[in-house]
């Protein structure tokens, strides 16, 4: 069961990595002409429409991250432990706090995020969406080295 | 779909309220429940690990939204003249400041 959640929590976690990086990046590096080619075309994306899927998908992906976060700390950090991978335990322990953080800017960037977009709160728009994507990737590849580090199924 | 007016002064206050909220309780351990997971098994408050590690962080999380939300409703009721000084930028400058915090806080895992 825990596998099979572990699965899902990765595959939504790289939808919202997409979707958080293709909004971050329309906004950080917006495109200035017609977008002709793929990297054109990514940063070319309208970044609100990413606003309520970034939001939703952030809420699930933590529930189960939530959710199997109690077999990680029973089977794999006592282990991570006693092999005295510290730094590996606390790019995890970075990764729970920053994934907290996360969830209370998000009533705030989903008001900023509303259309009509407002030109005076563009910066604290970016900002947001930064930072949130920062968090992401964080997580994304904190998890993906800590599964590694025992391999799947072990 | 309308939103009330006050939910930027809500969304502000709750992003300041929950960075700090959820700082002081992970810095002073005010969970308000503590899980067993060898257990399965909720205690209220912050209780000590019995036959297996106790965890908090569901508790530091329910503590600093919480506070939060009382935090930001509290401050929808708020005469204008305080909320106007409130400043979008708050919104992300308190959660930046507190990754930091957490960053110098668990230096110890990356300096041995």
């Amino acid at each position: 069961m825990t596998t099979a959640l572990l699965i899902i929590h990765g595959l939504l976690a790289v939808a919202l990595l997409g979707a958080i990086t293709h909004q971050a990046v329309s906004v950080w590096l917006p495109a200035r002409k017609p977008a002709g080619s793929f990297v054109g075309r990514f940063r070319a994306v309208p970044g609100v429409s990413y606003a309520n899927a970034v939001v939703v998908l952030y809420l699930i992906t933590a529930v189960l991250g939530g959710i199997i976060y109690a077999e990680y700390r029973v089977s794999v950090r006592v282990v991570l432990e006693q092999l005295e991978l510290w730094k590996t335990n606390g790019v995890f322990e970075l990764k729970e706090h920053f994934a907290a953080l996360g969830l209370g800017m998000l009533p705030a960037y989903w008001f900023y995020w509303r259309a009509p977009l407002a030109d005076e709160h563009a910066r604290t728009r970016a900002v947001l969406t930064g930072l949130l994507a920062f968090i992401v990737w964080w997580n994304f590849l904190a998890g993906h080295i800590l599964n590694n580090v025992r391999g799947f199924g072990s | 779909m309308t939103i009330p007016r006050s939910f930027p002064v809500f969304a502000i206050v709750f992003a300041v309220a929950y960075a700090v909220a959820y700082a002081i309780s992970v810095h002073n351990n005010y969970a308000l429940f503590t899980y067993h997971p060898a257990l399965n098994e909720f205690g209220v408050g912050v209780q000590k690990p019995k036959d297996g590690p106790a965890m908090y962080w569901y508790g530091w999380l329910a503590t600093a939204g919480i506070v939060a939300s009382v935090a930001g409703l509290l401050a929808c009721y708020l005469p204008q003249r305080l909320t106007s000084r409130l400043r979008p930028s708050f919104s992300w400058a308190v959660p930046l400041a507190v990754m930091v915090f957490f960053a110098y806080l668990l230096r110890g895992y990356f300096l041995r």
